[in-house]
């Protein structure tokens, strides 16, 4: 029942989360901060907004980015493969891709490349992981991994880990903003969208974070104390890191993805599978 | 005026475009944004997209290499939006008032709707500034504005505007 409810309203509830970080941001940086609605204020003010689109295909991948993604937390919440949840979002930051490399902006084009360098970086461990999780649980199904007595996180934290290090990839956070680079191309692939169509694009963020932490929550098991308390620390983490450093090299990046996150991740795999 | 338009006020986005002056008033926004202001705490963004900005917060006295690039940025901004000049050179030039190379002041360029005295303002003269801006943004409506004199720009530019 909770997974209908969570899908069904994952714009509400990611808008929320996005309001909830943009506050715990400020008073990181000892700021009062935006009120905790804001997210919506904002989506609010740009469906006012004059609607200029650049061509139609680019207006139509945006919102093809904010279905997918809807469609892949769907598909990862409703009790399915957690592997085609994985290749679901894959369409989606594809139609992204497709939107942003249509116009002549060198801006979008070049933050459509780097969203690829980040597929590349991501994408690999997400599949990573969510082998690891079949090893332990014996299933792709998120309902056997849901009533997994035992602790996920104990047999897999070097996979937890990476995949703590991946978030900032997918959430465009600082060190790995690189295709969201805000004082650098302006926002890449979503520099041409405005006012209604521009909403698809910061709607779809707001899921994308459910996403992602719908993922740290399976680390839990069927302790959902647990995983709640993941969810919490990884959010936290994820601030202190985008609020304490530095945006690295979108080369930095795939070589610390390739290097030092996929072989740990791996490792971790190899050795489950030889102790089982 | 729809359902929506009540909530302008709380999320005005600004694009900031500095047009040659002496970067005093850059640092008094950039000031604005700081933890001793912070200004987002009225959700004002500093954005520097002009496609999803509302207000234009011009500084300095237009030189000639930047007069296209702010008539543009304004074109390029989604209406509703709203033109704010701060700093004594954008008041038609300060101290750079008839040189060789500046256009004396924004609003020989584009429409300007409120200004912000002073060299530098102080940063609550800009904030007073942009709570005007704001109440000034919640009157106007989605249709298309147009230049002053938009029959002359299309014809020394050979653009023509698909409205």
């Amino acid at each position: 029942m909770i997974n209908v409810i969570l899908t069904v309203l994952a714009p509400l509830i990611g808008g929320v989360v996005y309001g909830i970080e943009r506050v715990v941001k400020a008073r990181m940086q000892k700021r009062v901060g935006p009120p905790l609605l804001q997210p919506f204020y904002d989506f609010f003010k740009l469906m006012d907004k004059r609607p200029i689109m650049i061509h139609s295909l680019h207006a139509l991948m945006g919102i093809m980015y904010f279905i997918a993604e809807w469609f892949a937390l769907a598909v990862l919440l409703l009790g399915n493969d957690l592997l085609i949840a994985v290749f679901f979002h894959v369409i989606a930051v594809l139609a992204l891709v497709i939107g942003a490399s249509s116009v002549r902006s060198p801006y979008s084009v070049l933050g459509a490349l780097r969203e690829l360098m980040h597929m590349i970086s991501y994408e690999p461990l997400m599949v990573l992981m969510v082998v690891a999780l079949y090893l332990v649980v014996g299933s792709f199904d998120i309902r056997d991994v849901l009533n997994y007595e035992g602790y996920p996180i104990l047999e897999i934290p070097l996979v937890f880990f990476a995949f703590l290090l991946t978030i900032p990839m997918m959430l465009q956070k600082s060190p790995f903003d690189v295709a969201e680079a805000h004082q650098e191309i302006i926002g890449g692939p979503e520099i041409e969208y405005s006012g209604p169509f521009y909403e698809a694009l910061y709607t779809g963020k707001w899921i994308e974070y459910i996403y992602v932490f719908t993922f740290v929550f399976l680390f839990g098991g069927s302790h959902y104390w647990l995983g709640i308390l993941l969810v919490v620390l990884a959010f936290l983490f994820i601030n202190l890191l985008d609020n304490s450093s530095a945006r690295l090299d979108f080369r930095t990046m795939v070589k610390f993805a390739w290097s030092v996150l996929i072989p740990m991740a791996a490792l971790n795999v190899i050795l489950l599978a030889l102790w089982q | 005026m729809g359902f929506f338009s009540k909530f302008r006020k709380k999320s005005p986005w600004i694009l900031h475009y500095n047009t040659g002056g002496c970067n005093g008033c850059d640092i008094e926004i950039l000031s604005a944004l700081a933890p001793r202001y912070d200004i987002e705490r009225f959700g004002m963004l500093n954005r520097g997209n002009p496609k999803q900005a509302d207000i234009l917060l011009v500084t300095g006295p237009v030189t000639k290499n930047c007069k296209d690039v702010l008539r543009r940025l304004y074109l390029e901004m989604a209406e509703p939006k709203v033109v704010v000049a701060m700093g004594a050179c954008a008041h038609g030039g300060g101290i750079f008032r008839n040189f060789y190379h500046v256009e004396n002041g924004v609003n020989n360029i584009i429409p300007v709707d409120v200004w912000i005295p002073g060299c530098a303002p102080r940063v609550e003269a800009l904030i007073d500034g942009m709570v005007e801006a704001v109440e000034i943004w919640e009157k106007k409506s989605k249709e298309k504005e147009f230049l002053k004199d938009h029959e002359n720009v299309i014809k020394t530019l050979g653009v023509e505007d698909d409205g």
